[in-house]
């Protein structure tokens, strides 16, 4: 028997508006857990797809560049010292960061210039299943290639060396069969040979030679720059560049996933705390009676607030703790439904739990303030009136 | 012990200010016990509630044990309130959602710290004392009006009040239940608890060891 025993009994007599109005709560605080774990698989299944759209950070040597312009002619950078990356190596450092897990493709290129039928034309060496992971947007008119001796051409490469799907190339002896051409994609890719990394590191006499990585990271939950500086602790010799604009612009999609899901959230909140609130308020004048009597038992004004905002308070505590566990269910329920559990699963933490355990409280009193003021600013006069 | 000096008191209506006391002054002794009566609107219960510090006068003094009331602070009132002063009024003194027992202890449920073990054995000594041991689980709503009523007379016992102020105990009892309220009151008296009662009833006044009689504002005698 305490303070707490008025609030309590109070809410217990009126058994079906407690319920009502918990149920609002309940509910305000349900749609918020699940919004918020859903935003968040969704946000990451979201920025794990627009990967396949490129990579945002750049791995390659560093190089000692000097920019020629002479007499208002450009000459172009002049490479000194050009050193080569080593692949296996290089590819354990970026993917044993700290950060590994937002690590999600490393392809490593290796270009080389040849010279076929007196045009120069730049062939790239890629690893399949990792450079198709970052371009999905990829299309051909015959196939991807799947042996060492198929190369896909670029379109503008195939038009120059008039070449097409189910040609032969011959590069330095070797017979090459053309798998496909690809579309046109308005990027470098349109005017490059592309093969098999492993065959063009031994048609070059460079084994494991690589001249650059393009990394695709996933940067919702960090920063782009904390896994550049890591992949640049790990490799001191490199230079690492995030691609900020495709950075920004992933970014922008994923955020407003998740900004629209808080603007949701805040419309709910705001609706059920005014509930709360206009509940409260139409209980004032009803229990003015009760005032009346606490009042002329020596109870003061800070005592009928407390009394009004523990109220509020259990409501908060209640719907917090009941509405984070149905919450995080429904939010499974929902993923499963859209089928991107397997994806990510929303995380179950105790952490989250407690602060909604303290946070939904808090958010109650707040909305009960301005009743509770109300209800402890009747004076003992004002509330014998009623009795 | 309490003492009001030429206590003022108007309300306004329809923008017009009604005086309803117009200068009444009043003495109560240790262990007094005085009757207040009057025709309907004469301002018994108004004066009733002033000296129990529930309504502010416009102007006068209340003093009570050296301190003036009137301008005391909201915590005196408080204390005094809680501890000293008990207060029955003609309906509506107990919450309808806590039991007799809760309703008897309420003056002392006002913080976070329990109601001791003590205190409650206490209360229900007292509810004992009024008649209503085997009812101290009950909600007041199945009580009836004379239980009620003696309820609150149980939680004047258990603060151990040195006033109790009451406001036609009676007057929403049938005789024989009015009757035991005035027997209980008596007894209380005879312990050394001063009263004040309002009343309509001439035969209860004369339980009173004084009468006063309220006309229009003031004292007629
Ligand atoms: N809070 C208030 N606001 C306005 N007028 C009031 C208020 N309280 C009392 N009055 C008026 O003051 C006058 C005296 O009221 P009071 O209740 O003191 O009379 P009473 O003697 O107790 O009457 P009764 O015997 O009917 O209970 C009445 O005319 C009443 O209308
Ligand atoms: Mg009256």
């Amino acid at each position: 028997m305490n303070i707490v025993t008025i609030p309590l009994k109070n809410m217990r007599r009126k058994p079906t508006k407690t319920l009502l109005l918990l149920l609002v709560f309940l509910l305000g605080v349900v749609s918020i857990v699940a919004l918020y774990q859903v935003s968040l698989v969704v946000g990451h299944s979201l920025e794990k797809k627009l990967t396949a759209f490129g990579a945002n950070i750049v791995v390659k040597p560093s190089t000692e560049t000097l920019s020629v312009s002479y007499g208002g002619f450009h000459m172009g950078d002049m490479l000194l010292d050009v050193k080569e990356l080593q692949e296996a190596e290089t590819t354990t450092a970026i993917r044993s960061i700290e950060l590994n897990d937002r690590i999600s493709v490393v392809a490593p290129k290796l270009v080389n210039m040849f010279k076929i039928d007196e045009v120069a034309i730049a062939v790239v060496g890629v690893r399949w299943e990792e450079e198709l992971g970052i371009k999905s947007y990829w299309a051909t008119d015959g196939a991807f290639p799947q042996q060492p001796e198929q190369i896909l051409l670029g379109a503008l490469a195939a038009r120059k060396l008039g070449l097409g799907t189910g040609d032969t190339l011959t590069l330095q002896g070797h017979h090459f069969n053309i798998s496909g051409v690809l579309f046109e994609t308005g990027s470098d890719d349109d005017s490059v040979i592309l093969m098999d990394l492993s065959k063009l590191q031994q048609l070059a006499g460079q084994p494991e030679a690589v001249s650059f990585f393009e990394v695709a990271a996933l940067c919702a939950g960090c920063p782009i720059e904390d896994i550049v500086s890591q992949i640049q602790t790990n490799l001191p010799k490199t230079s690492v560049i995030a691609l900020q604009n495709v950075v920004n612009q992933r970014m922008s999609s994923v955020r407003f996933v998740q900004k629209l899901a808080l603007s949701i959230s805040l419309v709910i909140l705001v609706t059920a705390s005014a509930m709360v609130g206009i509940s409260m308020l139409s209980a004032v004048n009803e229990r003015k009676k009760d005032i009346g009597i606490l009042r002329s038992l020596g109870y003061g004004q800070s005592r009928i607030f407390l009394i009004f905002c523990l109220e509020a308070g259990i409501i908060g505590l209640l719907a917090g703790s009941i509405g984070y566990l149905a919450g995080y269910a429904i939010s499974l329920k929902a993923l499963e439904y859209l089928s991107l559990t397997d994806v990510a699963r929303p995380v179950f933490s105790i952490a989250q739990l407690v602060v909604c355990t303290l946070i939904f409280p808090l958010i109650t009193i707040l909305s009960a303030l301005y009743p509770a003021w109300k209800g402890s600013s009747i004076e003992p006069s004002q509330a014998l009136v009623s009795l | 012990m309490l003492e009001a000096v030429n206590i003022q008191k108007s309300f306004s209506s329809e923008g017009a200010d009604v005086p309803v006391l117009k200068g009444v002054s009043i003495r109560l002794e240790e262990a007094d016990y005085v009757a207040i009566v009057g025709r309907s609107g004469s301002g018994k219960t108004t004066l009733l509630n002033v000296l129990s510090t529930l309504v502010k006068p416009d102007s006068g003094a209340l003093n009570y044990r050296g301190s003036d009331l009137t301008s005391a602070a909201e915590k005196q009132l408080n204390t005094i309130r809680k501890s000293d002063f008990s207060v029955i009024f003609q309906f509506h003194h107990l919450l309808p959602y806590l039991s007799v027992l809760e309703n008897t202890l309420l003056p002392f449920m006002g913080s976070l710290a329990p109601v001791s073990r003590q205190l409650e054995q206490r209360a229900l000594k007292c509810l004992d004392r009024v008649g209503l041991a085997d009812k101290a689980r009950r909600l007041p709503g199945n009580l009836s009006g004379g239980e009620q009523q003696r309820v609150a007379i149980a939680r004047a016992l258990v603060k151990s009040s040195k006033i109790l102020f009451a406001d036609e105990p009676t007057g929403s009892l049938d005789k024989k239940t009015g009757e035991q309220i005035m027997q209980l009151l008596a007894e209380l008296h005879g312990d050394g608890l001063a009263i004040v009662m309002v009343t309509h009833e001439p035969a209860y006044a004369d339980l009173a060891q004084r009468t006063i009689e309220l006309e229009d504002g003031v004292i007629a005698h």
